[in-house]
């Protein structure tokens, strides 16, 4: 038995079959949805069996973006992301300075503490948060929504921008002190150009983790507050016409992924591994 | 260590920080408070009052006193207990499906290079950069009925039985699959890369054939690997909300889109509430495995 697998294990490593029976697998598998929503985007029929469109048309472009709830929907995405970013970086950036650069006890057992938010499941949490701004009359409301999302910022927000900051070498930064630079203007001149990149690549995958963010603005934010993602589930659940749903998924996530290629390359490649603890 | 100390014997320049200086604790502590503050009043405290509200209750003369009827009340409710076991169920073969699929496609990521590797690794990492609410989406499109899927087999094997997993019980565990593979390579594959092609290589050298170095070396260095992605996956599959929500059956359903259900559509935030705390005792443990294995490797990083 043992002898056999290793020789299965030596073939499959050996041969490139194995590889290329992979690729399309997953080709089919993981491009293959993405595929059939941008050509739902652009067709009229679609009748069965056929594998394309069976009439092309672009005429539900117009009316996707003419929906009173689409055009609501993200314009509360932009603005409710815009302030959640803004407040997870005013909260977290000068902890992510600390963490890295001083010395106090207790400093990495704090540093991990934050995984707690990984430790819940997650849905579960955001029912017990619900129940105090039910209490609160939080729900419903911008605050609410804001707050909800918050909890999903603070891991990356701290661990990216630390690891940023670990990694700026001292020696720059004595050596600007030394000819007589103040701290300030070292920060500003010296640390803070280095750890750009870093904090710009967690400021954008909070953004758009947050633009995203499905299932605490709904438990949260409805009725009164609908994020986009909640007007999509809307559209899902009626299931009025396909190309809606198609058209606004081809929208949005095309400059999201844009945004997200160029966050991973700024970050070294294992920076997000890290976020779950590798 | 000062930020002064290793500028060895130079005299110390005449500014405002070599006068006055906070002792760096204080204002390390400073710095961090507001986020643990965020933390603690977001998540624990939330979670603490929820299991303090349903293991009390007022008794007729108006005192607290403790007690568990919420509980016996949830486990004499079939429903709430199918759907329980039903969640449980699920979370079992998404991790199973998920550490199937991908340990292999993270082993040969590990050991072979080039162009084929570079794209199968492109592939896997793809759905990370798909928000999960447009995957869903893409998802119900795909496999659902008279979806591509369904279109494929019947042009290239002219397969007709097909029955689709939207709104069924499976429909859940592809999209939640197709969510975390992803990450699950992830992390295999950076806990295969920590494991030194010259450990291997001596392994040959000794005489062990492929099989032998994988099991005798490649494993026991990837336990903490394993033991994270399992646990992760199992956190993450069993509090999600949107894919059961969306391409899950309507009865049974999975905890997530169920406690919003009381929550939200019966109106009993306190029934939620005993469900949410069930689902955090149920996941304590594998909570701790894995605050546990991530914490031990985070400290072994530090020093």
């Amino acid at each position: 038995m043992r002898s056999m697998v290793g020789r299965s294990l030596r073939l499959v490593a050996g041969r490139p079959w194995f590889g290329i029976c992979l690729l399309l697998l997953l080709a089919l598998v993981i491009l293959g949805p993405m595929l059939n929503v941008f050509l739902w985007a652009f067709t009229r029929n679609w009748a069965y069996p056929s594998l394309l469109p069976t009439v092309w048309s672009i005429e539900f472009w117009d009316d996707t973006f003419a929906r009173a709830d689409i055009l609501e929907g993200f314009i509360a995405s932009v603005w409710i992301s815009l302030i959640v970013t803004g407040l997870s970086a005013v909260i977290c950036l000068p902890a992510a300075y600390a963490f890295a650069r001083m010395q106090f006890p207790g400093r990495t057992f704090l540093l991990l503490s934050f995984l707690a938010t990984n430790a819940f499941p997650r849905f579960g949490l955001y029912i017990t948060i619900a129940v105090i701004f039910f209490r609160l009359r939080l729900i419903g409301t911008v605050p609410g929504v804001v707050l909800i999302q918050l909890v999903n910022t603070l891991l990356f927000m701290i661990w990216i921008p630390t690891a940023a900051f670990q990694g700026v070498d001292r020696a720059l930064e004595e050596a600007a002190l030394d000819v007589g630079a103040s701290p300030l203007r070292v920060f500003l001149q010296v640390t803070l150009p280095l750890v750009a990149p870093a904090l710009a690549a967690a400021l954008l995958l909070t953004f758009i983790g947050t633009f995203y963010e499905t299932q605490g603005a709904l438990l949260v934010g409805v009725p009164e507050v609908r994020t986009l993602p909640v007007v999509m589930i809307r559209l899902i659940n009626n299931q009025v016409i396909v190309q809606y749903g198609a058209i606004l998924s081809v929208a949005l996530w095309v400059p999201s992924l844009l945004l997200l290629i160029f966050a991973q390359r700024v970050l070294r490649g294992n920076t997000i591994a890290s976020g779950f603890g590798v | 260590m000062t930020v002064t100390g290793s500028r060895g014997s130079l005299p110390e320049p005449a500014t405002v920080r070599g006068r006055f200086r906070i002792p760096q604790s204080v204002l390390g502590y400073a710095l961090i408070l507001l986020p643990l503050v965020v933390m603690g009043t977001l998540i624990l405290y939330p979670a603490f009052l929820s299991i303090a509200d349903t293991v009390t209750e007022h008794s007729p003369g108006g005192s607290l006193q403790v007690s568990l009827a919420d509980y016996v009340e949830f486990f004499n409710t079939p429903l709430a207990v199918r759907n329980l076991a039903f969640s449980l169920r699920i979370t079992a073969v998404t991790v199973a499906v998920l550490f199937l699929a991908g340990f292999p496609i993270s082993l040969y990521l590990r050991f072979t290079h080039g162009r084929l590797g570079n794209l199968i690794q492109m592939l896997a990492l793809f759905p990370l950069f798909v928000p999960g609410i447009i995957a869903a989406y893409a998802l119900i499109r795909f496999i659902g009925d008279n979806g591509w899927l369904e279109r494929f087999l019947h042009l290239l094997f002219g397969y007709e039985g097909f029955t689709s997993p939207y709104l069924r019980p499976a429909g859940i565990v592809v999209g939640l699959a197709w969510e975390g593979i992803s990450i699950t390579v992830l992390i295999l594959t950076a806990g295969l890369s920590q494991i030194p092609d010259s450990l291997l290589e001596t392994a040959t050298d000794v005489g062990a054939n492929r099989w032998q170095s994988f099991w005798r070396i490649t494993m026991p260095l990837m336990k903490r690997s394993v033991l994270i992605v399992l646990t992760l996956n199992f956190l993450t599959v069993f509090g999600s909300f949107t894919i059961p929500y969306l391409l899950g059956p309507a009865s049974p359903e999975m905890m997530g889109p169920y406690m919003r259900r009381t929550f939200y559509d019966a109106n009993l935030p306190s029934r939620a509430q005993v469900q949410a705390v069930i689902t955090f005792l149920i996941s304590a443990v594998i909570s701790l495995l894995y605050v546990r294995s991530v914490v031990s490797q985070k400290v072994e990083e530090e020093s």
